[in-house]
């Protein structure tokens, strides 16, 4: 059932990708017909993509051209259309040359002939376990099955030496996927003769054979995650020798498509990562050292080996960068503290922690990396923030993250970001390398197209004087927040309740929503009616899920209202700094109050109001309920 | 048997339109793959996954290549479909 809902989902959009194409809006047909497609798609959904992005002019989509010859001995054609598309997805345009069914020695040794008149860049070489002719009887001695074997893998060998006479294209070559079916039972996987284990005795010795320049593509590997019952279908090999099941194609064409970026030297190269529920559970500026969940507990125990994860990455090269809107202090903290901190400062390449957008801390640390914004890949929790980085930097790849830590993992690892294709020592000691080369420069301010993007939010306030309903979320928010709280004010709920009735207090709680769904109660307000015209700011707590999105602009102007309304003067704003407040020591600046008085404890800020008042621009919307 | 007939024969209309991206297309029981140009052999393939996919059938390996024009797949379908 949930599988047909997503089909009609897809169907929906494909006949959107259809109507902008015939209506010439290629961009963005292409960008939604990228969106929607997903590897393990089956064949027709697959077909269909690409007789959609057929119809696109290519030379709209900037892909590079790549020509990739197939030496096949199984039908390829259709999975040839699934390719093209999927090497469109990751930016190439890949012409095609498909050899003659089952002649690869042939092709390979016809030095004039068509496929290397065709000048590939990639020799595709695309056979499975039905090209083992392995004559090994039950109790063979384990020195003939490895003569065997060697046989086998020689056949190969040669094939990869006849192409390399006559071209230096890069050969892919396709090892067994080990057949489902086993006719000895469980009890191949036992004995060196036994037929599970010739198919991967084999696949470990042709990995070793493989040469410079040659890449082995382990298809036994994709059958197994793909799952082998599905993977084979008897039918369509005895009807049009099709190696594996049709419906594989966009997964197999996938992985292909990735290896070949990294064939390249275009795989991503930094994870730039996000802290707060993104590396551990909590926030470490409300939350603290200890409240943080990561080492212990369900979720806990998922950071851990997410953390893990990471750390496998960078052991290969992939540099890591820290991009978190935080306090930099409180951010490096369980970096140095933490005992179940897996990822250390030292594995860290550049440590962007501040409260700057995201988009312009993005742009920074691949100016501080001297990398290009394409090598980047982000990893939020924040679906705000990832859309942020989406729309103003869509070089940059950003993974879907899913709500629980538990799968952030395949999350992550689905999109074969970090593809190779070699391994030096090199690799292993690039990230500190990085790290060294990036003690430069910081903090370069430039906007972007941020008000497109909070145009696009679609943010909508509930705007609220208290009421019981919400008095455990405000009197948590009082009470927890250090960071967005100018004041930091405690207030019991009995506190507030006296607070509510009090004719001298105007209180109001502000929830937000935005197109991806509901921020809850984000904010609380307590003013105070003072002697001589002046409304002063008691309370102005906010969670900093929803910094940056102009809601600080948001609640002001509605202070300005308010005090308008009353026919009051002036407003009177306090900040009392603390270890970790430092985040709003500016906001009354910002907002245009003047500084009154200022002491160690304590600052003063007023701001006159005037009939004319101008309110600030703002893109989030009031309305009375949702 | 009729009724049900037509109904397999409006789904399966909108499988030949998916796969030959081409809506204009109307079945009739005689057609086959001389009647529409890309109707060739790996189609005819591309055309037997998506009715498999459409109709929640299993065709065995003869029928996949005996599919000859619009009035077997229906016979089939009529049979098999569900």
């Amino acid at each position: 059932m949930g599988t047909q809902i997503i089909a009609q989902e897809t169907k929906g959009i494909l006949a959107k990708v259809k109507t902008l194409i015939a209506g010439n809006r290629i961009e963005e047909a292409w960008t939604a017909l990228k969106a929607c497609a997903k590897p393990d798609d089956d064949f027709s959904l697959q077909h269909r993509y690409f007789m959609l992005f057929n119809k696109m002019p290519h030379d709209c989509l900037g892909l590079l051209p790549v020509r990739v010859a197939f030496l096949a001995s199984s039908t390829v054609d259709h999975f040839i259309e699934a390719f093209k598309f999927w090497m469109a997805i990751e930016g190439y345009f890949a012409q095609i040359f498909n050899s003659t069914f089952n002649t690869l020695e042939q092709a390979a040794a016809d030095a004039d002939g068509a496929l290397y008149a065709f000048k590939p860049d990639f020799i595709w070489i695309f056979t499975g376990c039905r090209d083992l002719n392995l004559a090994v009887y039950p109790g063979d001695s384990a020195v003939l099955v490895r003569e065997k074997l060697e046989q086998c893998v020689e056949r190969f060998t040669r094939l990869w030496q006849c192409v390399r006479q006559n071209s230096f294209s890069i050969i892919l070559q396709n090892n067994a996927d080990a057949p489902q079916i086993r006719p000895l039972g469980n009890f191949e996987g036992q004995v060196s003769w036994g037929g599970t284990n010739l198919y991967r005795q084999f696949n470990v010795a042709l990995g070793a054979a493989a040469a410079a320049g040659v890449v082995v593509l382990d298809l036994d590997h994709l059958a197994s995650e793909y799952g082998k019952a599905r993977w084979f279908d008897e039918r369509y090999w005895y009807h049009s020798k099709h190696a594996f099941t049709l419906d594989a194609s966009g997964f197999v064409a996938h992985q292909a498509a990735c290896t070949i970026r990294a064939c390249k030297g275009q795989a991503k190269k930094a994870l730039v990562l996000d802290l707060d529920n993104t590396l551990w559970g909590g926030v470490i500026g409300d939350d603290g050292l200890n409240g943080l969940r990561l080492g212990h507990g369900t979720e806990g125990e998922a950071y851990v080996d997410f953390q893990r994860y990471i750390l496998s990455l960078k052991n290969r090269g992939v540099i890591l960068a820290i991009c978190s809107k935080n306090e930099q202090e409180n951010a490096r903290l369980p970096f140095i503290k933490h005992p179940d901190m897996r990822i250390k400062l030292d594995d860290l390449a550049v440590f962007q922690a501040n409260w700057n957008n995201k988009a312009d801390n993005i742009r920074e640390i691949a100016r501080i990396l001297n990398i290009g914004l394409d090598a980047l890949v982000f990893v939020d929790d924040n679906p705000a923030e990832r859309e942020l980085i989406r729309r103003v930097l869509p070089m940059v790849a950003v993974p879907e993250m899913p709500q629980d830590p538990a799968e952030y993992i395949r999350a992550l690892d689905c999109h074969k970001y970090f593809e190779m294709a070699a391994f030096s020592l090199e690799d292993a000691g690039r990230s500190s390398m990085y790290r060294e080369n990036a003690q430069r420069t910081m903090l370069q301010q430039q906007s972007t197209n941020l008000d497109d993007y909070l145009q696009a939010l679609n943010m909508q306030a509930v705007i609220h004087a208290f009421d019981d309903f919400y008095l455990p979320r405000i009197a948590q928010l009082i009470n927890k927040s250090n960071q967005f709280h100018l004041t930091t004010t405690r207030y019991s709920e009995a506190q507030i309740r006296g607070i509510m009735k009090s004719p001298e207090y105007v209180c109001r709680y502000f929830k937000l929503k935005d197109r991806f769904g509901d921020n809850g109660l984000i904010c609380v307000l307590i003013l105070k009616k003072m002697a001589v015209g002046i409304l002063a700011v008691d309370t102005w707590v906010m969670s900093c899920r929803v910094l940056g999105r102009g809601m600080e602009e948001f609640v002001q102007n509605e202070i300005v209202k308010i005090a308008r309304d009353l026919g009051l003067s002036m407003v009177e704003g306090y900040y009392l700094p603390t270890k970790k407040n430092g985040l709003v020591k500016e906001l009354y600046q910002k907002l245009g109050y003047e500084l009154a008085e200022e002491t160690a404890t304590r600052s003063r800020w007023n701001l006159a109001i005037l009939k004319n008042s101008v309110l600030h621009k703002t893109f989030i919307k009031t309305v009375p309920a949702y | 048997m009729a009724l049900m007939r037509d109904e397999i024969n409006r789904r399966l209309e909108k499988v030949f339109q998916d796969v030959f991206d081409d809506d204009r297309i109307k079945l009739v029981d005689t057609m086959n793959a001389g009647d529409i140009d890309e109707w060739d052999s790996l189609m005819h393939i591309s055309l037997v996954v998506a009715v498999e996919k459409e109709f929640h059938v299993r065709l065995n390996a003869a029928e996949v290549g005996n599919l000859k024009n619009v009035g077997a797949m229906l016979d089939l379908l009529v049979r098999k479909a569900t």
